[in-house]
């Protein structure tokens, strides 16, 4: 990174970082530390996409794009159902009950141990995201910059933890404003740089893309294993929506502190007109990319340290003269794009698509390769396809900016996560269980320090999340796992008036070891878990309330 | 937290419209998507 790089970077993040801490230095009340204040719809609605928009999303969405194509976006097809039902029915429940966090609701429909369940699997699944969002950033910049993990975990670390503590909830959507700002301007300039740089039209790069199956964005099939297709956002992507806006902490903080109840219902169809847009400005940028690519010779494989080490091995020789292969397979690839580019023909197509074929079969060896080389080496490189490109292509001061936009991402949604954490185990926990008398100063002062546990957690987890695949895959799948049976919950409270807190209590248990036993020993697409976890919560405990009334009238019955 | 749910949307007048233009987008969006899928096969 040049001189300019390091100014913009180091710039917009200290002024992010200084801006929250001094700005919010002075929250005391829990009211604005636990809940934001009053905001207003375009706060609330920055706030809520910066909070899932984490640092991944600009990392592995390109990378999946150039992979894979933009199929992924249906996974946002459930979203906008999800806000309006959010906006319609959850959101006048937590105004009208003027609750601090989603599962106070859930003791006042049920009882206090649904309420704490729902917290602690909330935290189990939130705590862990929490060290992925640090982690993700931190292994792509320390492997492509040099720099040294374990320092980023904790730089990054520390500046977030610093204004989500000094501030909390504040302080985080405030800071998530600008932040998102910067992120949106970073995926422009990315887009139109990307686009000014291409050989081709931007027309012509789509066409070359398409015909490698890059364009295909909706999926008809119905076959349950197909990760993304129309069927399963809509259905899978509701569900995981429904539960993660509607009831994870980190996004019900950032809108039951609107100003109004106009203005939190505002602030999330702000997220529901817009999100899908972003998302798919976002993979285009990897279509992008990849079309780029057809013109530009990529590396073999995108995480350069790796083959740095291989090339240390007894194996050198061989990736050699594989990426000796690598290059003509190349030159032919590119001869066939450039034909396909002048004439779009049948036989141009076939002969493009027989050259990615050749030049995905030697990805595959090379991976091969690195297995037998350096059997511990991460073997997917789709996280590290976007930021090589930004540090191989962009100019001066724009790698800067997106390293930031990164960091940034990275921070909003550390925060909100953290800030959420910090909250629920003070409002559901400590102070339901442990001190129900404290008061307002002891509570915030509660917040900050677990505020400070929660980081200091998702630090120590970021250091053994290397292990996981892609990373916004592991976030969601992570996600898929606890949602649907805290959404099962939730419905039963808000649609089955006449289940009982033992049976939901029940259904609930019996439901989470379900989806982890599928999870552990089947298949079935990731986002399928939000649908069978809410399913069988809301079944189970229709069956167990069956079962208990009859046994009570059987009891009351016998003599 | 003012709770207000009778309070109109500052545009369409009415939540529901709102609502309807948000499903109606994203109607929008799966068509666009669809036929590009259908243009690029």
């Amino acid at each position: 990174m040049t001189a300019l790089d390091w100014l913009v970077l180091v710039g917009s993040v200290a002024f992010i970082a200084i801006y929250g801490t001094v700005r919010n230095a002075r929250v005391s009340t829990a009211q604005d530390y636990l809940k934001g204040g009053d905001l207003r719809w375009p706060t609330i609605g920055l706030s809520i996409m910066a909070t899932q928009a984490s640092a991944v999303t600009f990392l592995s969405v390109p990378g999946q794009a150039y992979e894979d194509g933009m199929r992924f976006v249906q996974f946002y097809f459930g979203l906008p159902l999800a806000m309006v039902i959010i906006s319609a029915v959850f959101v006048p429940m937590y105004y009208r009950m003027r609750v601090f966090t989603a599962y106070e609701y859930l003791e006042q429909r049920f009882d206090v141990r649904v309420r704490v369940l729902a917290a602690l699997l909330f935290m189990m699944g939130r705590g862990l995201a929490a060290g992925i969002s640090l982690y993700a950033p931190a292994i792509i910049l320390s492997a492509l910059l040099g720099w040294s993990l374990n320092a980023m975990n904790v730089l990054i670390g520390a500046v977030v933890i610093l204004y989500t503590v000094t501030g909390g909830a504040k302080a985080v959507s405030q800071t998530q404003k600008q932040q998102m700002v910067v992120i949106l301007a970073g995926i422009l300039v990315a887009a139109v740089v990307i686009a000014a740089n291409l050989p081709v039209s931007v027309a012509d790069a789509t066409t070359l893309a398409g015909a490698l199956g890059r364009m295909e964005i909706i999926d008809l099939s119905l076959d349950p294993n197909s990760r993304y297709t129309l069927w399963s956002g809509l259905t899978g992507g509701l569900f995981l929506s429904l539960s993660y806006f509607g009831t994870d902490q980190s996004q019900v903080q950032r809108y039951i502190g609107g100003r109004s109840l106009t203005e939190s219902r505002l602030g999330l169809l702000f997220n529901g007109l817009f999100k899908i847009p972003m998302q798919a400005l976002i993979l285009f940028i990897g279509v992008l990319m990849f079309a780029f690519y057809l013109f530009e010779k990529p590396p073999v494989f995108f995480n350069e340290p790796t083959l740095e080490a291989v090339r240390q091995t007894e194996h050198a020789d061989e990736l050699a003269a594989l990426e000796a292969r690598w290059d003509e397979a190349f030159e032919a690839r590119r001869a066939q794009a450039e034909a396909l580019a002048r004439a779009d023909t049948p036989e141009a197509r076939a002969g493009l698509q027989a050259a990615q074929a050749e030049m995905d079969g030697l990805r595959d060896e090379a991976k091969a390769l690195i297995r037998q080389a350096v059997p511990t080496a991460e073997l997917q490189d789709g996280d590290y396809i976007f930021l090589s490109f930004v540090l191989a292509w962009m100019p001066p001061g724009l790698v800067g900016l997106l390293v930031a936009v990164i960091l940034m991402a990275a921070m909003s949604s550390t925060s909100s996560e953290l800030s959420a954490l910090g909250s629920t185990s003070v409002v559901d926990l400590y102070k339901r269980l442990v001190r129900p008398d404290a008061d307002e100063a002891h509570t915030v002062r509660m917040s900050k320090l677990f505020t400070v546990s929660w980081g200091l957690v998702a630090v120590a987890f970021a250091t053994f999340a290397a292990l996981l695949d892609n990373l916004i895959e592991a976030v969601n799948i992570l996600g898929s796992i606890f949602y649907g049976v805290i959404l099962g919950i939730f419905l039963l409270a808000l649609f089955f008036r006449r289940v009982r807190a033992t049976p939901a209590l029940l259904a609930a248990i019996v439901g989470q070891v379900a989806v982890v036993g599928l999870f552990l020993a089947s298949d079935i697409g990731f986002l399928w878990f939000n649908l069978i976890g809410c399913a069988l919560v809301v079944g189970l405990a229709l069956c167990f309330q069956a079962v208990g009334g009859a046994l009570r009238q059987l009891k009351g019955d016998t003599p | 937290m003012t709770p207000s749910p009778d309070d109109p949307p500052p545009l369409l007048r009415t939540w529901n419209r709102l609502y309807a233009l948000v499903l109606g987008v994203l109607l929008l969006e799966i068509v666009v998507f669809w036929l590009v899928t259908g243009a690029y096969a």
